[in-house]
Order: structure tokens, then sequence, then C-alpha cells
């Protein structure tokens, strides 16, 4: 049976107030049990896309649909439906790993959660028994990161957005931090990944899209990909010696 | 969700390395302020009391009113050690005498310098210098601090309305940097309790208005840096406007504001005055003794003998007439020159204290002063109080001497040998018999009045950036 759409971008446009054109109507849309890797530089416009799905930015044309809800017209309701986790994961360093948990859960609207239930969360993470009650101020980037993981899980929202997760993350964090991800997918959530590595998002995604100068130049999914050579198919569209 | 937006910031602060320490530097710097102001205040009184049982004996070792020297004391009042304002500039002794000018003299500062250099520790300091620092230390990077550790965006990926974040920060920071300030303030009362200081129901109103006000300057400095925060976007770049708008209140505007009140409105120097003021009476002085040489010319000639009773009747009646003359004219053009010197003075201090209400701190220095009762018109007030005092002093000399002239007095005294001295040995004086000068305190009402407008002023204050921070807060760019 076909899944739901649960992210969908429909002609997403941002035209900056300098006349900077960030998105030129980038469509896309992120099924239940998908991961929707966006692919492309810096200034592609990878990060202005989950800008304008957060409800951080209004599109100058287009809607971004969260779960059925038009982000624009009511971004509170449609933010129930998202978690999301940034490139920058300080988080509250004053708190610990399991007062992190517990703020932002309650803030993504799970009010009764009990010490064991973020214990647990914070084990299928990956994060050591002993880091749970300590501060988050010694934390590694990799600990943070999965702290911010587990913040994105306990909310159990049908959307997961990911913005550059693995930046700065050493091989082994990085592929812990997938393996989550891939379960996650199978839980049926559809995950949007921002990236710029181009191996990472051949490994773990179904689909990817490839991005330049604000224009979504190609979608591409594992099967269409798993005979090509992504890095060179990326240059080429980039370069602009394929057209989009 | 603002509770849980308001909990996670009161933990965020009271949890953090920097409200321990700052917690604790705040506190010790109260206790000590109150410890300080407790010794002073016991010293002072001390001074005091052994002062008024110093000018008592002497009194007391004289037998002739006419030679009696007395003096009155200003009274320590409690709430001065905690807002000194200008109570130590301001003299503490008075010679008493039935006319003429009447004097303080003996400030604290020209009795031991060193203070005036580098001030004492009172409530004031710890309010205008270290809470104000402590807001901006909070205040900062309160909003764009959050942007830079990137939990910013992570709060707002979730249902939490701009509107509920703000409040939470500014409520937050507030009740977390607000209440425990209180708990060394409300402990530098117990202090006060436990030494003994005498506070009437009056002063303790007046200290809870001097806390309230402070933590008034302090929300004021901490919504300010909050809305600064707000609207920078980098925490180093607030940190460093803080830190300015922080100088130019505590350090700059305050001080420039009495120089520029100075250049806009002129007031001749005290010691002018007081050159006006001798060479009149220097004036009155030499022709007093040319027509009191003239009249003792006239009486030569006819003859009189010094021992005449008639003769000594007819020149206590001239001396008076004379000491009524010569003083209604003193009184008259020192009047006018005190006046005139005053309404001048006021003038400049409207301008000065104008200027200087552009900085909070300066405000809650006002308040606070005009509150503890050790504000600029200190000074004038307890002259107004000592002039009305000193009429019962010289009823109770004119009593007693049948004169009230005291100055520059020829007195004809019959000596008839041993037997009378051993009797004007034992009457000595009473000083008892002089009434005493007690100080009346500003009321509540007053106290109120004269407060009012500047504690007006730093709620307003209060609530402008308040209002500020919020509205700058709901354009800030949240990526």
């Amino acid at each position: 049976m076909d899944q739901p759409n649960i992210l969908e971008a429909q002609k997403l446009t941002k035209v900056y107030e300098d006349g900077l054109c960030a998105l030129d109507h980038v469509s896309f849309s992120v099924k239940a049990g998908e991961i929707f890797c966006l692919l492309g530089d810096n200034g592609a416009g990878k990060t202005t896309t989950i800008n304008l799905f957060l409800g951080f930015l209004n599109p100058t044309e287009g809607i971004p649909f969260i779960n059925g809800i038009d982000v624009t017209k009511d971004p509170l309701a449609a933010k129930q439906h998202v978690a999301y986790l940034s490139d920058v994961v300080m988080l509250y360093p004053n708190f610990t790993a399991r007062q992190n948990l517990d703020f932002f859960a309650r803030l993504g609207g799970k009010n009764n959660l009990k010490r064991e239930d973020y214990y647990n969360v914070l084990r299928q993470v990956g994060l050591q028994e002993k880091a749970f009650e300590q501060r988050l101020k010694g934390f590694s980037k990799g600990m943070r990161q999965k702290v911010g993981l587990a913040i994105t899980i306990v909310k159990e929202a049908p959307a997961i957005i990911l913005d550059e997760p693995t930046s700065g993350l050493d091989p082994k964090a990085a592929n812990e931090f997938l393996a989550i991800l891939h379960k996650l997918r199978a839980q049926g959530r559809a995950i949007l990944i921002s990236t710029h590595d181009i191996f990472r998002a051949k490994e773990i995604s179904d689909t990817v899209g490839i991005m330049s100068e604000g224009k979504l130049l190609a979608v591409k999914t594992k099967a269409e990909l798993e005979h090509e050579n992504l890095e060179k198919l990326y240059l080429d569209y980039i370069q602009g010696k394929v057209a989009a | 969700m603002l509770k849980i937006l308001l909990e996670k910031e009161l933990r965020d602060i009271i949890y953090s390395t920097k409200f321990a320490i700052t917690f604790a530097a705040a506190a010790v710097l109260v206790l000590l302020s109150f410890y300080v102001g407790i010794r002073n205040y016991q010293e002072s009184i001390h001074e005091y009391e052994n002062a008024k049982t110093t000018n008592a004996a002497n009194i007391a070792a004289q037998t002739d009113w006419r030679q009696i020297q007395d003096r009155v004391f200003r009274k320590p009042q409690p709430l001065e050690i905690l807002v000194n304002g200008v109570t130590n500039d301001v003299g503490r002794t008075t010679d008493m005498k039935s006319s003429g000018e009447l004097n303080l003299i003996n400030s604290r500062f020209s009795a031991d310098p060193l203070f005036a250099v580098f001030r004492f520790l009172d409530l004031n300091f710890v309010f205008v210098i270290v809470f104000s620092l402590f807001a901006i230390l909070f205040g900062y990077d309160a909003i764009n601090g959050e942007k830079e550790a990137g939990t910013l965006k992570l709060v707002f990926s979730n249902r939490v309305s701009r509107a509920s974040f703000i409040l939470s920060k500014l409520l937050g920071s507030v009740l977390a940097l607000g209440v425990p300030l209180l708990v060394p303030l409300l402990i530098g009362c117990l202090m006060l309790l436990g030494f003994g200081i005498p506070m009437s129901g009056l002063e303790w109103v007046r200290l809870g208005m001097v806390i309230v006000a402070g933590l008034l300057c302090f929300g004021v400095f901490l919504t300010l840096s909050i809305m600064i925060s707000a609207m920078v976007a980098r925490s180093s770049v607030s940190f460093l406007l803080s830190l300015v708008v922080w100088i130019f209140s505590v350090l700059i505007i305050p001080k420039g504001s009495v120089l520029l009140a100075s250049q806009i409105a002129s007031v001749p120097s005290i010691d002018a005055v007081e050159t006006q003021k001798r060479k009149f009476s220097a004036d009155q002085r030499q022709k007093w003794l040319e027509v009191t040489q003239q009249w003792f010319s006239s009486r030569m000639k006819s003859s009189a003998s010094f021992s005449d009773s008639g003769f000594v009747n007819s020149m206590a009646a001239f001396q008076d007439s004379m000491q009524k003359v010569s003083e209604d004219a003193r009184a008259e053009f020192y009047s006018r020159l005190d006046e005139d010197w005053r309404n001048k003075k006021d003038w400049q201090e409207r301008w000065a204290f104008g200027i200087s209400r552009v900085s909070p701190t300066a405000i809650f220095q006002i308040a606070a002063m005009n509150i503890a009762g050790t504000d600029v018109g200190m000074k004038f007030r307890y002259m107004q109080q000592l002039s009305r005092y000193r009429e019962a002093f010289a009823e109770t000399m004119r009593k007693k001497t049948g004169s009230s002239a005291d100055y520059f007095r020829i007195v004809i005294r019959r000596f008839s040998g041993g037997q009378n001295d051993q009797e004007e040995k034992q009457k000595q004086l009473n000083p008892s018999e002089i009434p005493e000068f007690v100080e009346q305190p500003r009321g509540l009402g007053d106290t109120i009045a004269a407060s009012l407008f500047d504690m007006g002023l730093l709620v307003i204050l209060n609530a402008v950036f308040f209002g500020g921070a919020f509205a700058a807060f709901l354009k800030f760019d949240l990526r």
C-alpha cells in the first residue's frame, strides 16, 4: 500500500529582500518510512528548505506541508508533527542528558514520561549509562548528538528533519547515528536529511534530491542510484552537464 | 507551555556556575554592607553620646548662663547606615546661639578624609554597582546566546509561541535572580535586629521601599540587557553594548549631569557667600563700636558712675536695642543672601537631577536617598528644624540671662568678697534646663511623596524595556 506524504514541499520559493533567490520552485515529498536526503553544497538551499518547513521563514511562493498541515497557515499545529535536530547541538550545558530530554519532551507534548522512559530512549541512541545524569558541559559532540537524536525520538513525531546531522562526528559515531535512523525509518517515520556528504547520502537514503543554487536539480530513488556513480552524477548536475 | 519554559529558565540560571559565583558575591557584599553600616552606626552613636555628655559637663561646670557654649549634635539615623547619601558630607555639630547664623561643622569626611576618598560600602553601592552589573551579566546573552547554542531553533521546532518564550525569559530571569538576592537582604534585616539597631516601624517601611527601588533598578538593567540581546545577533556584541550602557549609566551620566548643570545654571561658591557675610558682619561690628563709643563718651561727659545702677540698666537697655537693630539687619541680609543662593542652587540641582535621570542608577540613587532622608535636602531640613529649636533655646536663655544678646557684650559685675564667690560656685548650671533638640524624621507621606516620581520612573523603565524586549523578539531571526 502506498504510504502517505508526511513532508511535502510545493513549489517552495524564497526571495530575500535584497533580491537573492535562495529557493526556486522546489517541490518534493517524503513518505512515511522514507529517508530523503537533500544533497548540495553550502548555499544550495538545503537549510532554507528546512527553515521553511519549521516556520522560521515565510516562503515567497509555494507551501510547505507537514502531515497535511500548511505550515504557513498554522505553524504551531504543524510543528506538533515534526521533530528537528540541527548540526549545532549544544543543548543546555547546565542540564543533565535526562533533564535536557525531559525539557524538550515536555515541549513536544510528552508530559507523563518517567525517568526510566528517558533512560530507555537514551539507551536506544547508545549513550553510556553513566552519562544519563551528567551535565552536558563535558559531553563530546558525538554524545551531544546522541542526546539530540534522543530528543527527536522521544517526541514520537511522524516527521523528522535533520540538518547536517553527521557533520563533525567521527566515523564510529556517524555509523551508530545512521543505524538509529534506519530503526526510525522502520518505525514508519518520514525523515528529511540535509547533507553535503555524498557517500552518507547514498548509504542511508531512499531518495536523494540534488540541489544547487536554490534549485532542486534531480530526485533519484535508491533503485535509480544503484548502478550510478552518485559523486559523478552530482558533479555533472551542479556543473550543468546534465539537464535538470 | 509558559510554565515549562519558565521552569527551564529558572533551572538553567540556578544550576549555572555563573549564578553560584554571582549569588555568593552578592550575598557577601550585601551582608558586608549591613555589617559595615551597623558598626559605623554603633560607632557614630557612641561618639554622639560622648559628645552630648561632654557638652552637658561643660555647661554644668559653668556658673553663669551668659558664659555657656551649648552645642547641638546631629543624631545618627539608622537608615543612614544603609544609604549614606550626603550624610557623611554634612556636619554633625552646631554651636547653638540665640542669634546669628547657625553652622553645621565637623562632618564625618572632614574628620576622616580617607573615607571621603573611598566612601563607605553601603546598600546603595551594592545596588548601583554590583546588582546592576550582575543583571547585565545574566541578561546580555539571554536570547542571542540561545541562538548561538542552537537551542533556540530546537525550542521553536516545537509548538512554542514567541510571546511565551520571551515572557518566560523575562519572568524567569527576574524570579531566578531577584528572589535569591532577597535572601541576603532579609538576613541583613535580621542583622539589624540582632545588633539592636533601633529601627522604628517607619524606618522598616522605608528600608523596604529602598529594597523595592533597588530591585526595580536591577529589573531595569535585566530587561534592558535582554532587550539588547533580542536586538543583536551576536552575544559578544550585546555584551559590549550592555557594558557601554552600564558604564554610561553608572559612571558617566551622573557625573556629567552635575558638570552640565553647573554650566547651565551657575551658582556662586559657598566661600563667596561667606565672604559677603563676613564683610557685612565686620561692617556691622565697626558701626556697633562707633555707636557704643559715642554712647560712652556722652555718658562720661554727664559724669555718670559705672557703679550707678541707673547707668548699668541704661547700658543694658542700650546694648539690647543695639543688638536688636544689628541682629535684624544681619538676619535680613543673611536671609536674602541665603535665599538667593538656595534658589540658584535649587535650580542647578533640578538641572543636575533632571539630566541624571537618563540613568536608571541615578534614578535609583535619588529615590533611595529621598526615602532614607539622606538626599541633598537633608542639611536644609535639619537646619530648618534647628532654627525652630533655636527659638525655644533663645527663650530659655532670655529667661536665664535677662537678655537675648549673646555676642560682643560688655558685662559689668560686682565683686564683693569671698563669701559671695562661694555662693556663685554653689550656683552651678543644670544643663537639663536647656530644652533638648530632637530631630524629627520625615513622615511616611513625605517620604512617599519625595520618592514617588523616581519610583514611578523605575517602574516605567521596567515596562518600557520589558515591552522593548518583547517587541524586539517578535522580529528576531530565529535561524
